[in-house]
C-alpha cells in the first residue's frame, strides 16, 4: 500500500480526529478573517468618519460679506480651485442638506472631496445637487440658505484674488491624531488575533500527532522512512490548508460582514445615517496568511526539528526561561521608547505568560491535591494537572483571546469617553460665533457682558488663538506655541479634564495668577504644576506659573491657555470666537445684537449641538465595529475550547466511565466532571485578567504616549469580568455537558492500555 | 477621481443609457427628440457672427482648435484646446437664461487642453454648469471659456487663447487668416445618408505664436492652425460607432478636410478639398479612401489618404507616443506628419476605439 495513504487511513480509523482538525481550521481561519475584515471596516469608518468631520479650506471675502456665486466666478476664473457648498436648513427634509456642483469637483484632490460624496449618489442624505438644494431654498419660506466655497488643498493665500482670504471649513471637530492612535490599537490587536489562531491550530494539530504517535511507529517499522512520513504530512496539511481555508475565509467574511451588515442596517434605521463601513476585499491576502499559519504551526516540529529539540531541552527549564523571558518583557515595555521595542516587548510578555500559564494551573492543581484528603478530590486536582498539561495551546489561546478582548472592551470604552471628553471640551457651548475679520470681538463681549437678560453671566466666553514664543533657559533657546486664551472663565470651562491642579484651579486663572499647559507640552518640556513659564511676542513678555496641566487629545503641538486680560495688547490674534450657551429661542437676538454691534450683514452661528450628534454618530459605527471584533474573538475562542475540551475529555471517556465502575453514581460523575472544566476555564480566565489589564495599559499609557505624545486616561470595568467569567463558566458546563452525554455513548474499552490509568499519570 | 457621480453626471449629460453599444462615442448617436432640439437639416446656412456663439436649441456643440507648432530649435509641438457645450434641456431664444444663484443645469460645458512635446503628451480636462458664468461662450467679440482657460478676440482677426492647467500651459496669439469655410452644402454637414449632421465651418488658416509652460520652463513657439465650429442635435446615426477624422495642413498650400464614421459594415466618408488656389471643394464619398496601415494602442495611427481627382495619396502618421486623452471620454487627438504625393502637417481624431484595439 501507498505509505501516504497508509497515513491517511488513520482518520477512517479516527474520523472524529480529522473533523475536529477541519473544524479547528475552519473555526481559526473565520476568526482569522473575520477580524481582518472588521478591522479593515473600522479601519475605512475611522477614515471616512474623520473625513466627513475633518477641517478643510474655504475661501471668504476679506470685507467679511457672505460669498456668492458671484464670488465664485470670480475664483474660478481666476483659477482658484474652489467648490460650491450650499447648505440649507429645510424643515421639510429633517435638517441640514448641503448642495454641490459635481462638475466643479473635477479640480479638487481625493482627499478634498468630502468622503461622503465619492462613489455616492446625491440623494439628498445630506448631499443633493446644488441645483435642486437651491431650488428647493426659494420654495421653501422658512429654509435658510448659505454658501461656502470649499477650497482645494493646492490653494494658499498668496494664490487668492484681492478681497479674499483662507479659513478653516469644518462641518465638525477635527480629530488630528486620536484617530491615527484608534487605527494604531486596532493593527496590534490584529496581531494578538493571528497569535490567538495560531495557538488554536498547533493545539489541535499538537493533539492530533499525540494520537498518531502509534501509527507512524508502526509504519516506520514497516519500512517507511521518516522523511516520506514527513512528506506525507506535508501532503496531508497542505491538502487540508487548501481544503479548509478558503471556506473559512469565507464563513468569517460572511460572519463580519453579516455582523456589520445588521449593525448598519440598525444604525440607519435608528439615527438616518449612512453607513461608512466599505466591504474591503482582501480574501486573497486573508487567505494566504491563514494558508501560511497552519502550515507552519502544523509542520514546524517537522520542518523545524531541530528547533523543537532545542524546545524539548528548554522545557526542562520552562518556568524560569518563561519567567525570565516575561521580565525582560515587562522591564522593557517600561523602559521602551520606540513603537517596534515597546511591540516585542509585549510579544515577550505574551509568550512568557502563554508558557507559565498552563504550568501554573497545574502547579495549583497538584499543589491542592497534596493538601488533599479525600480521595475523589485528590483524583480531581490531579487530573486538573494532567488537563493544564495536555490542554496548555488551547487553554493559552483562550487566555490571550480573553485578555485581548478586556483590553479592547476597555480601549473602545476608554476611547469613547475620551471622545466625550475631548468633545465636552472643545463643544462645551450650545453654539460657536465666528468674529467676521474686520470686526471687534472685545465690542462683542462688552455687549454680551452688558446684556444679563439675554445670555447669564458664565454662559459664554471668548476665545483668541495665536502664537507666542515659550523660553526653554535651560536649552538657552525658545521654541514656538499655540495661545489659547479665553475670557471671562465661564461653567463651561469647569468641565475640563486636567491630569494635575492645584486646587481651584479656574478660580486662580480668572484672578490672572497663572497659565494652563496641555499635557502635550508638559511632556515634552517636562513642565510640571507650580513651575514658571516665560512667553515673549517681540520685547514683551509674561511670566506666569503654571497653574493646571490639561488634556488635549488628538493635538501634536503644545499649546498654554492663558487668561485673556493677560495677552499683550499687541497680541496677534490669528481667530477669535466667542462660545455661548442660550436658549435656540433667543439665537436669533443674539444674531441680531450681534450684527449691529459688529455693523456686518452676517455672522456664522454654528451650532455645537448637531455637530456634536454628527460626531457621535459617524464614530459611534466605529466603535460597533471593533465590539464586534471582540465579540467574534471571544466567541470563537470560545468555541475552539468547546471543541479542544471536549475532544480531549472524549479519549478519556473510558477512563472517567470507570468513575461510575468505582461506584460514583451519574449525577456524581456529571458534578464531578463540571468542576473539573470549570475550575479548567475559571482558572484561566483568572489568569487572563491581569494579563489584560496589563495590555490595556500599555496601550493607553505606553503606545499611545510613545506614538504620539499624550497618553489615554486608563480604566478598568469589572462589571464586563464578571461577563467573562460567566461565559468561563458556560464554556465549563457547556464540556460537562457535553461530557455526561459522552459517557453515555462510552467505548466499550478502553483505546489503548495506558487509558486505563489516565494516560499521562 | 473617483467620483461615480461626477460621472454618471457626464453620462446624463451624454444622454447614456444601457444600450451603449448603439449611442456611438460619449451617446452622441442617441436619439433626440426632435420636438425639443433644433437639428440641422440640408438647406440651412451659416450666419456671422452670431455662429460663433452659442446655439442653446442644439445638443452639441464645439470649438475645436489644433495646431502643428514649433519651438525656437525647431521641435514639433502639437497643441489642442477644444470647448464642448452639451444641453440638457434646450431654450429657446425668446426664454431669458436664469440666475446664476438658481444653479440651474440646463446644459454643462468641458474643456480639454493638450500638448504633445518630443512624444509626451499631456492633457487636462474641465467642467462646468451653464448659466453660472465660469463658462460661457459670446459671439461678438469671441470670447469661450471656462474657469481660467479662455479663447477670446482681442480685435479684429486677433485672438488670444490662454490655458493653465496644474503643470503647463500655454498663451499663444492667434492671427485669422481667410475667411471662414464652410464645410458640406453651405454648412450643412452630413453625417449619413439617412440625413444626420451638424453645421459645421473652419477656418483653416491660422498663424498662432506664443509661449507653451511646461514646468518652470517656457517655450517659445509659432506654426499654424486649425479652428472648427460644429453644433448639432444628432450628430451621429444609430449604429455609428464612432469617426476617423483628419485635418491636413500641406506644404504645397492646399488643405484637406477629411473624415469617416465607422459602422458595422462599411461607414460614411466626407470632407473637403481646399486647394491653394480656389474655393473650396466638398468630396463625394467616392472621392476619398481612408485604409487604416498600423495600430498602437489600439488606434489607427497610420492611414493611406488617398483624395481621386486631386492627385493626393498620402501616409498619414502619427508621431511616436500616446496621445490618448483620457477625459471623461477617451478618444486619441495626435499632430500627423503627411508624406506621399504630398507632404505636410496635421491633425487627426479617432473615436469610438477600445483601448484594446477592438471597436466598441
Amino acid at each position: 500500500m501507498n505509505p501516504f495513504l497508509a497515513q491517511i487511513l488513520h482518520y477512517r480509523r479516527h474520523p472524529f480526529q480529522l473533523l475536529a482538525l477541519v473544524i479547528m481550521i475552519l473555526v481559526a481561519t473565520m476568526l482569522w478573517s473575520a477580524v481582518s475584515q472588521l478591522t479593515a471596516q473600522a479601519r475605512t469608518s475611522m477614515g471616512q468618519s474623520e473625513q466627513a468631520l475633518g477641517t478643510r479650506y474655504q475661501v471668504q471675502r476679506a470685507d467679511g460679506q457672505p460669498v456668492t456665486v458671484e464670488d465664485f466666478v470670480t475664483l474660478r476664473r481666476d483659477g482658484a480651485c474652489v467648490m460650491p457648498w450650499l447648505e440649507v436648513d429645510s424643515s421639510t427634509r429633517a435638517g441640514r442638506i448641503v448642495g454641490i456642483d459635481p462638475l466643479s469637483v473635477a479640480c479638487l484632490a481625493d482627499d478634498t472631496v468630502p468622503g461622503a460624496l465619492q462613489g455616492s449618489p446625491l440623494d439628498g442624505q445630506p448631499f443633493m445637487d446644488i441645483g435642486e438644494a437651491a431650488s428647493l431654498a426659494r420654495t421653501e419660506p422658512e429654509a435658510a440658505e448659505r454658501l461656502y466655497l470649499i477650497g482645494a488643498d493646492s490653494i494658499s493665500p498668496a494664490n487668492l484674488p484681492q478681497g479674499y482670504r483662507l479659513t478653516d471649513f469644518s462641518t465638525g471637530p477635527e480629530t488630528g491624531e486620536l484617530g491615527e492612535s484608534f487605527l494604531l490599537n486596532l493593527d496590534a490587536l490584529a496581531v494578538l488575533v493571528l497569535l490567538i489562531t495560531a495557538l488554536l491550530l498547533r493545539s489541535v494539530h499538537q493533539l492530533g500527532m499525540a494520537q498518531r504517535r502509534a501509527s507512524f511507529a508502526l509504519l516506520f517499522r514497516y519500512g517507511v522512512t521518516h522523511s516520506s512520513i514527513r512528506l506525507g504530512l506535508f501532503l496531508e496539511t497542505l491538502t487540508l490548508a487548501l481544503v479548509c481555508v478558503l471556506p473559512g475565509v469565507a464563513l468569517g467574511l460572511w460572519l463580519a460582514n453579516g455582523l456589520a451588515g445588521g449593525f448598519g442596517q440598525a444604525m440607519a434605521s435608528l439615527f438616518d445615517t449612512p453607513v461608512y463601513a466599505g466591504q474591503g476585499n482582501h480574501w486573497l491576502s486573508i487567505a494566504l496568511v491563514m494558508a501560511g499559519v497552519v502550515l507552519g504551526v502544523c509542520l514546524l516540529d517537522e520542518l523545524a526539528p531541530r528547533l523543537t529539540s532545542v524546545s524539548d531541552n528548554l522545557k526542562q527549564r520552562q518556568v524560569p526561561i518563561a519567567a525570565g523571558v516575561l521580565v525582560l518583557g515587562l522591564g522593557l515595555v517600561w523602559a521602551g521608547k520606540s513603537l517596534p521595542v515597546v511591540f516585542l516587548a509585549v510579544g515577550l510578555v505574551f509568550l512568557g505568560a502563554g508558557f507559565l500559564a498552563p504550568g501554573m494551573v497545574a502547579g495549583i492543581a497538584r499543589w491542592w491535591a497534596r493538601s488533599a484528603t479525600d480521595p475523589l478530590n485528590l483524583w480531581q486536582y490531579a487530573e486538573l494537572d494532567v488537563l493544564a498539561r495536555r490542554l496548555a495551546f488551547p487553554l493559552v489561546a483562550l487566555q490571550f483571546a480573553l485578555a485581548l478582548v478586556l483590553a479592547v472592551q476597555a480601549l473602545v470604552t476608554v476611547f469613547e469617553s475620551t471622545f466625550d471628553d475631548w468633545l465636552s471640551q472643545r463643544l462645551a457651548a450650545d453654539y460657536y460665533v465666528e468674529v467676521p475679520p474686520s470686526a471687534d470681538a472685545t465690542s462683542a463681549a462688552s455687549w454680551l457682558a452688558s446684556r444679563p437678560d439675554l445670555i447669564e453671566p458664565g454662559a459664554w466666553h471668548r476665545v483668541v488663538r495665536g502664537r507666542a514664543a515659550l523660553a526653554l533657559p535651560e536649552q538657552g533657546k525658545s521654541q514656538g506655541i499655540d495661545v489659547f486664551s479665553v475670557g471671562p472663565v465661564s461653567d463651561m470651562l469647569h468641565q475640563w479634564r486636567f491630569l494635575d491642579a492645584i486646587d481651584a484651579p479656574w478660580a486662580a486663572f480668572s484672578r490672572g495668577e497663572g497659565l494652563m499647559v496641555n499635557e502635550q507640552l508638559a511632556m515634552r518640556e517636562a513642565v510640571s504644576v507650580g513651575d514658571t513659564l516665560s512667553l515673549a511676542w517681540g520685547d514683551q513678555t509674561v511670566t506666569l506659573s503654571v497653574l493646571a496641566i490639561y488634556a488635549d487629545y488628538g493635538r501634536p503641538a503644545g499649546e498654554v491657555l492663558l487668561p485673556m486680560d493677560r495677552l499683550p495688547e499687541t497680541f496677534s490674534a490669528t481667530f477669535e470666537s466667542l462660545s455661548v450657551s442660550l436658549a435656540a429661542a433667543r439665537l436669533h437676538e443674539l444674531e441680531r445684537g450681534l450684527k449691529t454691534v459688529w455693523q456686518v450683514e452676517d455672522v456664522v452661528i454654528r451650532d455645537n449641538g448637531r455637530i456634536k450628534t454628527l460626531a457621535h454618530e459617524v464614530f459611534d459605527q466605529t466603535f460597533l465595529l471593533t465590539r464586534l471584533i471582540t465579540f467574534v474573538t471571544l466567541l470563537l475562542a470560545a468555541v475552539s475550547l468547546l471543541i479542544m475540551g471536549w475532544v480531549f475529555f472524549s479519549t478519556r471517556a473510558w477512563y472517567y466511565q470507570l468513575l461510575t465502575v468505582w461506584g460514583l453514581g451519574q449525577r456524581e460523575v456529571t458534578f464531578r466532571l463540571a468542576r473539573l472544566a470549570v475550575g479548567l476555564t475559571g482558572g484561566i480566565v483568572l489568569l487572563a485578567l491581569p494579563l489584560g489589564i496589563w495590555l490595556t495599559w500599555v496601550l493607553v499609557h505606553r503606545i499611545n504616549p510613545v506614538a504620539f505624545g499624550w497618553s489615554l486616561p486608563m480604566a478598568v470595568y469589572p462589571g464586563f469580568w464578571l461577563e467573562l467569567g460567566v461565559l468561563s463558566l458556560l464554556i465549563g458546563l457547556s464540556i460537562a455537558g457535553l461530557m455526561r452525554w459522552q459517557l453515555r455513548h462510552a467505548h466499550s474499552r478502553p483505546l489503548s492500555a495506558s487509558d486505563v490509568t489516565g494516560g499521562e499519570r | 477621481m473617483r467620483l461615480i457621480l461626477l460621472l454618471s453626471g457626464f453620462l446624463l449629460l451624454a444622454g447614456c443609457s444601457d444600450d451603449t453599444t448603439n449611442q456611438g462615442f460619449a451617446g452622441l448617436a442617441e436619439t433626440a427628440d426632435a420636438s425639443e432640439y433644433l437639428q440641422p437639416r440640408p438647406g440651412d446656412t451659416l450666419v456671422f457672427p452670431e455662429d460663433y456663439g452659442p446655439h442653446p436649441q442644439h445638443r452639441i456643440e464645439w470649438w475645436y482648435l489644433t495646431a502643428n507648432l514649433k519651438t525656437g530649435d525647431g521641435k514639433p509641438v502639437g497643441l489642442q484646446w477644444t470647448q464642448f457645450r452639451q444641453a440638457i434641456q434646450p431654450r429657446s431664444p425668446e426664454i431669458p437664461s436664469p440666475e446664476p444663484g438658481s444653479w440651474t443645469l440646463d446644459a454643462a460645458w468641458m474643456a480639454h487642453a493638450a500638448i504633445s512635446l518630443g512624444g509626451e503628451h499631456r492633457f487636462a480636462e474641465k467642467l462646468a454648469r451653464g448659466d453660472v458664468g465660469h463658462a460661457g461662450a459670446e459671439p461678438e467679440p469671441l470670447r469661450v471659456w471656462l474657469d481660467n482657460w479662455q479663447l477670446r478676440q482681442q480685435k479684429p482677426g486677433v485672438w488670444h487663447l490662454s490655458v493653465h492647467a496644474r503643470e503647463w500651459g500655454y498663451d499663444l496669439t492667434l492671427t485669422i487668416n481667410g475667411d471662414p469655410v464652410a464645410h458640406g452644402d453651405r454648412g450643412f454637414s452630413a453625417k449619413s445618408a439617412s440625413g444626420e449632421g451638424s453645421m459645421y465651418f473652419s477656418l483653416v488658416d491660422i498663424a498662432l505664436e506664443g509661449q507653451i509652460t511646461l514646468g518652470e520652463q517656457i517655450v517659445p513657439v509659432s506654426g499654424k492652425g486649425w479652428f472648427d465650429r460644429e453644433w448639432s442635435s444628432q450628430l451621429l446615426k444609430t449604429g455609428q460607432q464612432g469617426w476617423d477624422w483628419f485635418a491636413l495642413h500641406l506644404d504645397s498650400g492646399d488643405k484637406l478636410m477629411g473624415f469617416q464614421l465607422r459602422e458595422e459594415e462599411g461607414g460614411f466618408k466626407s470632407g473637403t478639398w481646399l486647394p491653394a488656389d480656389g474655393e473650396p471643394v466638398p468630396l463625394s464619398p467616392d472621392a476619398l479612401e481612408l485604409k487604416p496601415e498600423e495600430f498602437r494602442h489600439g488606434h489607427p495611427v497610420r492611414w493611406r489618404l488617398q483624395v481621386h481627382g486631386y492627385g493626393v495619396d498620402v501616409s498619414v502618421k502619427a508621431r511616436p507616443g500616446n496621445y490618448l486623452n483620457m477625459g471623461q471620454f477617451p478618444y486619441w487627438e495626435s499632430p500627423v506628419d503627411v508624406d506621399g504625393s504630398h507632404s505636410g502637417v496635421g491633425y487627426m481624431e479617432l473615436t469610438g476605439y477600445a483601448r484594446d484595439g477592438a471597436k466598441d
